[in-house]
């Protein structure tokens, strides 16, 4: 972690190329190994990709829902303050599998006629609004972090509302929330397996059917537990180094 | 109240506050307080702890809003309208007691923002004058560096430099040696005193009654959310009108 911190540049470029080489070369080890894992590479490796796909995309929608609902969370708006408490209380409380079955099964229902809304696109919904409910209080928290004198000063130099939040607020808010939002990332990765009761074909799903078929389930799910370590251990580097990255400028 | 002759040279008003009232809950901060300031003017705000005098210099560029009575900056009226408050905050520059720099920021960018954001400055032309502007107060080697890695009053004069990037008609200084440790007060008053002369106008709220009386044109004393004094420093140090003001002379006649 001490390399990650001197040289945060160079590790989040480490742990993209490692992330896309873990990808596109995960077929080759795992294709070498004995039955039932051998056998059974190809629908890993996709297995693997969809669960990246989807801990990429609730992962990225995740941060700008919590920024939107941390900043009304705090807004002066009283209506807008209720229906971001509304939304984090309603996500927090309820089971994230109930809200992947929900959104499918009510999506269909309330989308326009024409457009067919995916399994996979369900869960990716589904997760973006459960990250982004939680991300909400670490934005929330990030920004009530921010010195009071630091948002005057930008007012007294003429910079308008948006122009102290964009270049005052925003930074520095994320070098407090970062850490915690890293948590809820982490935690994303292993919550896209719930995806699997929607039938989206993501690593757990690929592994409960190969252990179906196999009957050996101690082997599939290791291999498995070790892709999902393999990944989160690159993700976890990716934030590492971003945190790095924004923490000029601070008292140690 | 004495009134003090305004010197050719002060003619044109810059800011005018008409009857300007404050509270803050039930504690009424400033009462009825009306002054003219005109350009070139260094003025000293000076008064005991809890007197206004902080809250009055505030309201000029509305951190704080006042409940009732006028402000004009440079013939623009203060008041709720957006517009005309991003104009006024464009041409009066602020320093704080506690600096507020941009911590994130290195002490150039720090300099250069407002210009680019505010003004729509070029990146290069605003790296020149902010370097320009670091090397009036003599930090230009500094430039590179984050907030925290200076001094306070080396982190003051990078305020001030910020504060002279947007090219303000007027600068208020709220308390701006208060927060320094006593080796360092005097680095930022040479900086302050250089500006003075250079014929910027000038608001000071202070506690440094050496700076006060050597450098100001015209001392405020405020008590109690009053004005109680408007008077040249010859007359304000030698023989105030008020009781107040003479006890609270005496109580701080060890500092010049």
């Amino acid at each position: 972690m001490n390399w990650t911190k001197q040289n945060p540049g160079l590790a989040m470029f480490a742990a993209m190329i490692g992330l896309l080489v873990f990808l596109w070369g995960l077929a080759v080890p795992l294709s070498a190994a004995p039955a039932p894992i051998g056998p059974a590479a190809g629908q890993f490796v996709e297995g693997t990709r969809v669960t990246v796909w989807l801990t990429l995309i609730a992962g990225s929608a995740g941060v700008m829902i919590g920024i939107v609902a941390g900043l009304g969370k705090l807004s002066r708006f009283w209506p807008l303050r209720w229906v971001c408490d509304t939304y984090v209380w309603l996500m927090r409380g309820t089971p994230l599998l109930l809200q992947i079955l929900f959104v499918w099964l009510v999506a269909p229902t309330i989308m326009p006629e024409g457009i067919d809304l995916s399994d996979f696109a369900c869960a990716a919904i589904a997760l973006s609004l459960n990250v982004g409910a939680y991300n909400t209080e670490c934005v929330r928290a990030g920004i009530m972090a921010v010195p009071n004198g630091q948002i005057e000063a930008a007012h007294a130099l003429g910079l308008t509302s948006m122009q102290t939040f964009l270049d005052v607020i925003l930074p520095q808010s994320m070098r407090v929330a970062l850490p915690a939002l890293a948590n809820n990332l982490a935690s994303l990765v292993k919550d896209s397996s719930l995806a699997y009761a929607i039938s989206v074909v993501e690593l757990t799903m690929v592994g409960y059917r190969v252990q179906s078929e196999s009957y050996q389930p101690v082997p599939v799910f290791i291999t498995i537990a070790a892709i999902y370590l393999i990944l989160t251990t690159a993700f976890t580097t990716l934030t590492a180094a971003l945190e790095a990255r924004l923490n000029v400028g601070q008292k140690r | 109240m004495t009134t003090i002759e305004t010197p050719a040279a002060f003619q044109k008003p810059i800011i005018e506050a008409r009857k300007v009232n404050k509270h803050f809950g039930a504690f009424h901060a400033l009462k009825d307080v009306s002054a003219t300031f005109h350009e070139g003017q260094v003025t000293a705000i000076v008064g005991p702890s809890g007197s206004g005098k902080s809250t009055f210099l505030r309201t000029l560029n509305r951190l704080e809003a006042h409940d009732s009575g006028e402000i004009v900056v440079d013939g623009i009226e203060l008041n709720s309208d957006l517009k005309n408050l991003d104009a006024i905050r464009r041409e009066v520059g602020m320093v704080f007691q506690s600096f507020n720099l941009f911590s994130h920021l290195t002490i150039l960018r720090n300099v250069t923002l407002a210009p680019m954001r505010v003004r729509k400055m070029g990146r290069a032309d605003a790296e020149s004058k902010a370097l320009n502007l670091l090397e009036r107060v003599g930090l230009r080697n500094q430039a590179d560096k984050y907030p925290v890695q200076l001094s306070g009053g080396q982190q003051q004069r990078v305020a001030i430099a910020r504060a002279l990037a947007m090219d303000p008609k007027v600068l208020l200084f709220d308390e701006p040696t208060s927060a320094l440790d006593p080796e360092m007060v005097n680095e930022v008053l040479s900086v302050m005193r250089e500006l003075a002369y250079s014929g910027i106008t000038m608001l000071v709220v202070t506690h440094e009654m050496g700076f006060a009386r050597e450098v100001a044109d015209r001392i405020i004393f405020f008590d109690e959310g009053i004005m109680l004094e408007d008077a040249t420093p010859e007359a304000f140090f030698s023989n105030p009108d008020h009781d107040r003001a003479k006890a609270f002379l005496s109580q701080v006649r060890h500092g010049y």
